[in-house]
């Protein structure tokens, strides 16, 4: 009954993620940290907020804020269409939706082959990195949520 | 090797529980997106062991439970539930649910419940 | 089954005779000495001791038990009442709330009370003071795997062994991280009810169901069942890490039996004493209640203002479809759940004399410290408020009660001299108006005296010189609670501390109150405080503006109406209206939230004339959508102090409105 059959046979630190794409990059999340992943419905704009929190949204009877990732990232926005997707992050102290244009890749990466992000290119803010990991070809940046979602608290 | 029909809406849900249960050499027979499909699938494939999503467009999960088990009094259902679904699951596992687990996913989780399932069958 | 339950009833009960205690003590001083009075006070004492005792408390029991003495002697003829008496139980009582405040935050309750207990002593006539020594022997209990079966129980357990049954104890252990405890309960429960009969459960079945309980439950149950048998089964579960089953036997009954005689032991000295007949019966009034835990009422709300949202949704498809049976149903069901409402709304409503009742005791202490006069009158204690309002007023109002004992009522020498009489009387009314309900502090002290409010608002730039003449007396008055209006110069141990009648009108305002305060030079000032009745479900109008909805409550808008172009005049670049022959200032909710689109241009508008404390605003929007029941949910942590929204709430549509928040409209 041990599941004890895995394909890989070095030492791997295999963690769950979910991939997920912006522009043309791709990024990951724990998946353990999304609660779901839903499609764009109706987002109630809230004046004066702060520039990433574009509205909240009704997610079955609690009101979740939507924050548009690429603001925080500061790299250029683009319109939704069907492919965009709210990934919906639960902690206990809070709920939250994260706007990307699209997630539908579970995979499991090997934190141990993971490496430093590269230094920044100027524009682009690399504090919520963890770091970046190549796999079969595609290059993956893995993102530390805390680091992206905590300064939006006040 | 056990055989397993996967019922969730969420592709990317059905991808992860499946991922588990191959891994842990189950064979996922079959895949459903609503609770409709499940029964028909249920009808179709006997799988030993359902997942079943609550929340779900067309048929829910607990209507699609309940019609699978007036047929089939043995059938082995497992619910897929989200935090706060509390009360859909009591009522589930009255319909004669097996057994229960909640999403986020584990992987030690899910395996804990199915194997409970199918050992005790 | 473990301590804590134990814990929160203790603190809640001896915080009620505590109470009990300062009422009737107040009571006892201005009524000498009624037999009565003395009794009820001993008789909470009597039951604070042994409480305290039980829990482990043994300064506190110390205390109860020197004061219960005194309390005895008064009560035996031994020992008159005189105000240097009175002083002295005052004081422990004070060391007692000390004490009893302190484990309800999770001290240790402890505290040096020789001090108390000695003056205590003193008191007592003859040599009665050699017996005070022993309450505190007794040991706090220990809980065991068994839990405390009552008189019934064990004989429902002993008379299923005659018939070939056996009780089952089964300990449950749920895995931590067990995400639906009370599912897991429910599977478990399954399993036993099918083995059996239940006869007990620990926590109690309530709490498992609220999943009130660490990781671990007890059951017992009547069963034919093989302990082995039953422990399989119910390890088979998910998530259950561990289940223990032992047969509760004769032998367990035996001892069970002695420690049962403990603990009613215990019972006794928890009840009245029994022995004198002088008690009056009082407990047929009780019967008709049930206690609720908080916390279910408000899971109960929740799952109400659900069935409000989803109420919303069905009225508006049954208007859509136009069905007539559909539409008498839906009709049918908002009645019935209007009822409900009612229900609901009624069942979390408490007194306010949970929050009055502590002040009688303040004002004495207070009024002693300040070398002042002070009759505290209070009227309408019994009106109701929403639970939630209740727990947040209480500081506020002490704050306003000792801002009117230090700076409104004057020394006895300063009232005689102004031909009033040497003792104030400051009087604390409630009552209901309306959909609000109002709370008024009066006093007939010496009034505000205007001229020093201008002059500190002034100085400290609240006002500018030139408006002071607009200003009518209310608004000057109203500045006492303008923010950094308090000054270090008035601040007194009583009143200041360097906290601002600022900040309470911000924790009323945050409730959805509004203050104000009205005073007549030489008479005294009175502080009137509008309080909704409840909190979480709100009447508004929803009103459109390009692409979005809002909700204004129902409860700031005077009219709706249509003005017409000509109607708007303009006054320093500011639009205005004539409403009734009064000018008002006209704001468009596109500007005030910056609405993406321009405002359609067009001969009429529809208009939300709001009000706030008497001055008036019009709001233009692009269409009146109607009224309607909504829930107020709060936008969460990441949205705070969004200006002008109090909140948002879900539309029958499923959509998001956000609250509009009129007090800020208004300047």
């Amino acid at each position: 009954m041990e599941p004890e059959q895995l394909e890989h046979t070095e030492e791997a630190v295999l963690t769950k993620v979910i991939v997920f794409q912006l522009n043309e990059e791709e990024f990951a999340i724990d998946v353990r940290r999304i609660q779901s992943i839903e499609k764009v419905k109706s987002i109630t704009r809230i004046p004066g907020s702060a520039a990433a929190i574009v509205g909240v949204m009704n997610l079955r009877g609690i009101i979740t804020p939507v924050i548009e990732v690429r603001t925080l990232f500061q790299i250029q926005g683009r319109e939704m269409d069907e492919h965009t997707r709210i990934l919906v992050l639960v902690r206990e102290e809070y709920e939250a939706g994260l706007i990307v244009d699209g997630a539908n890749d579970v995979m499991d990466i090997d934190l141990n082959r993971m490496e430093a992000p590269p230094e920044s290119s100027g524009h682009r803010k690399n504090e919520y990195v963890d770091g970046v990991i190549m796999v079969d070809g595609r290059l993956i940046t893995v993102l530390d949520l805390d680091k992206l979602i905590t300064p939006l608290i006040k | 090797m056990s055989s397993v029909l996967v019922v969730d809406d969420a592709a990317f849900m059905r991808m992860m529980i499946k991922d588990i249960l191959v891994k842990n050499q189950f064979n996922v027979v079959g895949e459903a997106a609503n609770g409709q499909e499940a029964v028909d699938m249920y009808e179709e494939l006997k799988p030993d062991l359902v997942t079943m999503d609550i929340t779900m467009p067309e048929k829910d999960g607990i209507t699609a439970l309940k019609e699978i088990k007036s047929k089939h009094g043995d059938a082995n259902i497992i619910m897929c539930s989200a935090m706060g679904q509390q009360s859909m699951v009591i009522d589930a596992i009255q319909a004669g649910a097996k057994d229960f687990i909640v999403k986020p996913f584990q992987a030690d989780r899910v395996m804990e419940a199915i194997q409970k399932v199918v050992g005790v069958k | 089954m473990d301590n804590k339950e134990y814990l929160t009833l203790f603190i809640e009960e001896s915080q009620e005779h505590l109470q009990a205690v300062n009422t009737h003590l107040l009571e006892l001083e201005k009524n000498n000495g009624s037999k009565d009075i003395i009794s009820e006070i001993f008789r909470s004492a009597h039951t604070l001791k042994g409480m305290a005792a039980t829990m482990g408390f043994e300064d506190l029991a110390h205390l109860t038990h020197h004061m219960e003495n005194v309390l005895d002697q008064i009560r035996n003829d031994q020992l008159t009442v005189t105000p240097a008496v009175l002083d002295v139980v005052f004081e422990s009582v004070d060391d007692l709330e000390y004490m009893i405040n302190d484990i309800s935050s999770g001290g240790s309750g402890k505290k040096d009370v020789q001090g108390a207990a000695s003056k205590l002593e003193a008191l007592l006539a003859g040599d009665k003071a050699a017996e005070t020594a022993s309450a505190s022997n007794v040991s706090p209990e220990k809980h065991s795997v068994i839990p405390e079966y009552d008189q019934y129980e064990w004989a429902v357990i002993q008379e299923s062994e005659e018939q070939g049954y056996h009780a089952l104890c089964l300990n449950v252990t749920l895995d931590e991280q067990t995400m639906l405890k009370a599912a897991r309960v429910f599977m478990v429960f399954g399993v036993v009810e099918k083995a059996g009969e239940v006869i007990n459960c620990q926590p109690a079945m309530a709490d498992l169901e609220a999943e009130a309980f660490e990781n671990e439950f007890t059951v017992t149950l009547i069963t034919k069942e093989e302990p082995e048998n039953l422990q399989a089964q119910i390890a088979g579960i998910s998530e259950v890490t561990d289940v223990h089953v032992h047969v509760v036997k004769k032998e367990t009954v035996q001892t069970k039996h002695e420690e049962q005689s403990i603990t009613e032991e215990k019972n006794q000295e928890l009840s009245p004493p029994s022995n004198k007949a002088e008690m009056p019966q009082r407990q047929t009034e009780a019967v008709k209640t049930v206690r609720v835990n908080t916390d279910r009422l408000d899971k109960l709300m929740n799952l109400f203002e659900e069935l409000v949202i989803d109420r919303g949704r069905l009225e508006q498809l049954s208007a859509e479809l136009k069905h007539s049976e559909l539409t008498d149903t839906v009709e049918h069901m908002s009645r019935i759940s209007g009822d409900l409402q009612t229900i609901i709304l009624t069942m979390r409503m408490m007194p306010v004399e949970n929050v009055f009742n502590r002040f009688p005791r303040m004002v004495r202490s207070l009024s002693k410290e300040l070398g002042k006069k002070i009759e505290l009158d209070i009227v309408g204690a019994d009106t109701e408020l929403d639970r939630t309002i209740i727990d947040e007023i209480g500081d506020p109002l002490v704050h306003l009660l000792r801002n009117s004992l230090d700076h409104g009522i004057e020394t006895p020498e300063v009232r005689k001299q102004a031909g009033k009489p040497e003792t104030g009387t400051v009087t604390l009314r409630a009552y209901h108006s309306g959909n609000h309900v109002m709370i008024e502090m009066e006093d007939d002290g010496a009034g505000i005296n205007k001229e020093k409010v201008i002059d500190i608002a002034l100085s400290k730039g609240i006002i500018a010189a030139e408006d002071v003449e607009k200003k009518t007396d209310q608004d000057i008055y109203g500045l006492l609670f303008a923010s950094g209006f308090s000054t270090a110069a008035e601040v007194t141990d009583i009143s200041g501390r360097g906290v601002g009648l600022d900040v309470v009108r911000n924790t009323f305002e945050s409730l959805g109150g509004i203050v104000s305060v009205d005073s007549e030079p030489g008479k005294g000032s009175i502080f009137s405080i509008q309080l909704p009745l409840t909190l979480s479900i709100l009447d508004v109008m929803l009103v459109e503006a390009g692409e979005e909805k809002y909700a204004v409550p129902i409860s700031s808008i005077v009219e709706t109406a249509i003005i017409t172009k000509d109607n708007i005049f303009h006054s320093h670049g500011q639009r205005v209206i004539d409403f009734r022959g009064r000018i008002i200032p006209l704001l468009s909710l596109h500007q005030v939230f910056a609405i993406p689109g321009s405002q359609e241009e067009r001969s009429q508008h529809s208009i939300v004339v709001i009000n706030k404390g008497g001055k008036i605003a019009a709001l233009m929007v692009d269409h009146l959508v109607g009224k309607q029941d909504i829930v107020l949910k709060s936008l969460g942590p990441f949205l705070p102090d969004i200006a002008s929204i109090s909140g948002a709430t879900i539309l029958g549509d499923g959509n998001v409105a956000l609250i509009v928040d009129v007090n800020t409209l208004i300047a």
